[in-house]
């Protein structure tokens, strides 16, 4: 059996992952919609819609980040 | 560093009487890019199309048509036809003619398609009447009386008794609902007509026709039987007719195209009784060569004269008028780098007076590909399939992907090789042999797998021998991904202050874009003081006691002069956009991250498949598992496979498109787009390539 700090970390690194990826699907979700709308009205807004889109990304990468510190830095 | 090409502006006056001429030549040139005439300040109007123009729209309206109702696919595949041939055809009315032929057969089509619609819905009717004993020319011509005939849902029986004076008749069936026909006074149509409607009545027309009702349904049906077969030959002949003229439009559609565009070339520049004027943008290196050549096939009937070769500053795009304002910009790029232009145009096409991006997006883009991917065995798929989509494909979506799959292939199989040591998740060389499913653990290696010892010089390429495992050295991937991150911002900044400073001189520059690279050296200097003290273990810290200090001084120093800069500017977003910075470099941490994420992933297939189905580590139990298990294997790294396309491609063009180009892209700019035509369906012979476009 792992120790409870062992327990305790993998469950803050699983919070890391989760409610960031949380934060970013509701980010994302608003400028998806607007992005696609965007497109279909012009073709040509394709590159900048998804820089758009990507930018709550990095919200997730910080939680990846913090998670896989977490879990083999710690 | 590739800046678009180098553009002069000219002006070309010529004599109106030899201007069609002239517009052979711009064309054959296929360096002059239009400056729109606008009606102003100069009093001269816009020129009108040439006079041919009127006819040809007209015959290429018909010809398209044709093609439309023969059902010519867009990229039907067709010979080429000569230009001098098409051309004759044309001149000698063969679209009327050809027209002619199919509007006479397509006639007969339509009449043929209306009578049997007219015949199918009086089939209907009939068949609806069919359970009434009535003969059909007894419905009608009675003086006083009338006849109601309709479908109902429900059966009016019980209703039509009560009303007194009728004659009538009801097949009902439950299911399918039923007839009525209801033989009354004329002053008691509406009464019974009000009546049926709780019944969900709907009057039919009984069609014209005498004798009992099925032997002119007999009747019908041989006439339909007939003109669905006359129908199947219209059909035929149609048929022959587009395979017979098929060449013909596909080829005229092109050559009116073609002809229709060059009289349209007036409307762009500005004319006067006896004269033409127009401005261009010629690429620098070509403005003496389209001179020349101008003047030696028009002679003293066209004057070129050069205007201007506009530099990178804005100051010069200031001075001159609204309309030479903005210069085209033509890619200066090699034959790879071209390929990678599409990314660069998905954003925008780069101005004139900025770096064009695509060089940088040749570098970085498949190189970070690469390495998410980072696996032989995944590559070798990649590069074949790249390889086979540049040399198949002219369509520039797929070229694109192609042309990534192939450079991150060979990138991937570099990394792959040399760095991680893999292929589809497996070490080649086997490091200890208790992570192995042979010594208890879940990974599986080529060499235990194969049974075969590696040489030793091989291992020695190897990073500790056995490659880099990708969930066990993720410190240093994840430094490896950082310090990659901090290279590629730099050298965004780096190119955006090299915009300015080509757009607007070293000062400007140095305001705009210094205090962005200062504060992000200060920051980068900061985060490193801050990694050492806080998570680096003891035995591999490299500054300590009063390094510390001094290199925290530096980083601070660096960071509050590149805030002081940008305050002028920026205001408080100077300070706002500091943890930006961070950020930014920590999303580098995806390139560790993805390529974890799928040796996770292969990690589990490979211990599934060999360890647990297979079993290999206590010999092979049963051949029908051992199939079972490769087919698996297979389909289970094809998922993979398919994966890495998605997120190693994505991943790695945002960090092209959000972390590298926002740095010093603006884009906006317009494309160079010379007069030049592109023939696919009509080709010049040798004898009139001189003389035509």
């Amino acid at each position: 059996m792992a120790d409870v700090g062992t327990g305790l970390i993998a469950i803050g690194a699983g919070l890391a992952v989760g409610l960031t990826g949380l934060g970013a699907g509701m980010a994302e979700k608003d400028v998806g919609a607007a992005a696609v709308g965007a497109i279909t009205e012009n073709e040509a807004l394709f590159g900048k819609a998804m820089i758009f889109m990507v930018f709550p990304e990095t919200i997730v990468i910080f939680g990846l980040v913090i998670a896989i510190m977490a879990i083999f830095i710690m | 560093m590739s800046l678009p090409e180098s553009m002069s502006r000219i002006v070309i006056v010529g004599t109106k009487s030899r201007m069609d001429e002239a517009i052979e030549a711009f064309y054959q040139l296929k360096a002059l890019h239009l400056i729109d005439h606008t009606t102003g300040a100069d009093g001269l109007s816009i020129g009108t199309p040439m006079s041919r123009n009127a006819k040809a729209s007209e015959r290429l309206l018909k010809v398209r048509a044709m093609e439309k109702e023969l059902g010519i696919k867009k990229h039907a595949k067709t010979p080429k036809v000569p230009v001098d041939e098409i051309r004759s055809q044309i001149n000698a009315d063969s679209v009327e003619n050809v027209e002619k032929e199919i509007m006479s057969v397509l006639d007969r089509r339509n009449d043929l398609n209306q009578r049997i619609t007219e015949l199918n819905s009086k089939k209907k009717n009939l068949e609806l009447l069919g359970p009434i004993p009535v003969d059909l020319d007894l419905y009608s011509g009675y003086k006083t009386i009338t006849s109601i005939v309709g479908s109902v849902t429900e059966d009016p029986t019980e209703v039509l008794k009560t009303i007194g004076d009728i004659e009538y008749f009801v097949s009902f069936d439950k299911k399918e609902g039923g007839i009525v026909a209801v033989f009354a006074r004329k002053s008691d149509r509406d009464k019974i007509s009000a009546a049926l409607v709780d019944f969900g009545f709907t009057e039919i027309t009984v069609p014209e026709g005498k004798g009992p009702v099925s032997e002119v349904l007999a009747v019908t049906d041989e006439k339909l039987t007939d003109l669905n077969g006359q129908l199947e030959s219209v059909g035929k002949e149609l048929e022959a007719l587009q395979m017979k003229h098929q060449t013909f439009l596909k080829a005229s559609d092109e050559q009116l195209s073609i002809e229709i565009e060059k009289g349209e070339v007036p409307l762009k520049v500005a004319v006067t009784e006896y004269s033409y004027i127009m401005d261009a943008w010629v690429p620098t290196n070509r403005v003496e060569d389209v001179k020349n050549e101008l003047e030696s096939k028009l002679g003293n009937d066209i004057y070129v004269e050069f205007q201007e070769t506009r530099g990178r500053r804005m100051e010069e795009a200031e001075e001159v008028e609204d309309r030479y304002k903005k210069v085209p910009t033509k890619f200066n790029n090699g034959k790879i780098t071209k390929e990678f232009q599409y990314p660069t145009k998905l954003v925008s096409v780069p101005k004139y007076q900025e770096i064009d991006p695509s060089v940088l997006i040749m570098i970085f883009l498949p190189l970070m590909f690469g390495f998410m991917v980072g696996d032989c065995g995944y590559a070798i798929p990649f590069i074949i399939l790249g390889a086979y989509g540049l040399k198949v494909t002219h369509h520039k979506d797929w070229r694109a992907i192609a042309t990534v799959l192939f450079f991150g292939g060979i990138w991937a199989f570099i990394f792959g090789f040399l760095f991680f040591g893999e292929a589809l998740g497996m070490h080649f060389v086997t490091g200890e042999i208790e992570n192995t499913i042979w010594g208890g653990g879940v990974n599986v290696t080529w060499d235990m797998l194969l049974g075969v010892t590696f040489p030793e010089w091989f291992s020695g390429l190897l990073p500790f021998g056995h490659g880099v495992g990708k969930l066990e050295a993720v410190t240093l991937l994840l430094k490896l991904s950082v310090y990659v991150g901090i290279v590629h911002l730099m050298i965004g900044y780096l190119c955006g202050f090299y915009n300015k400073y080509i757009q607007h001189g070293f000062k400007e520059a140095f305001i705009e874009k210094g205090g962005w690279i200062l504060s992000f050296i200060g920051m980068v200097v900061l985060c490193f003081v801050l990694t050492q003290v806080m998570i680096v273990e003891e035995a591999s810290i490299v500054i300590r006691g009063q390094q510390v200090l001094i290199v925290t001084a530096i980083g601070f120093i660096l960071l509050i002069a590149g805030v002081i800069i940008n305050f002028k500017r920026e205001k408080a977003q100077a300070i706002l956009e500091l943890p930006g910075m961070v950020g930014n470099i920590l999303s580098y941490t995806r390139l560790a991250a993805i390529g974890m994420s799928k040796a996770g992933m292969a990690l589990a297939f490979n211990y599934i498949v060999f360890g647990m189905i297979v079993g290999i580590q206590n010999g092979v139990s049963s051949i029908i598992m051992l199939i079972l298990g490769i087919l698996l294997f297979a389909f289970l790294h094809l998922v993979i496979w398919t994966l890495a396309i998605l997120s190693g491609g994505l991943h790695a063009l945002r960090l092209q498109f959000v972390e590298l180009m926002t740095k010093f892209f603006e884009g906006n700019g317009t494309e160079f787009k010379p007069l030049k035509i592109k023939r696919e369906k009509t080709i010049l012979t040798t004898e009139n390539i001189n003389k035509e476009v």
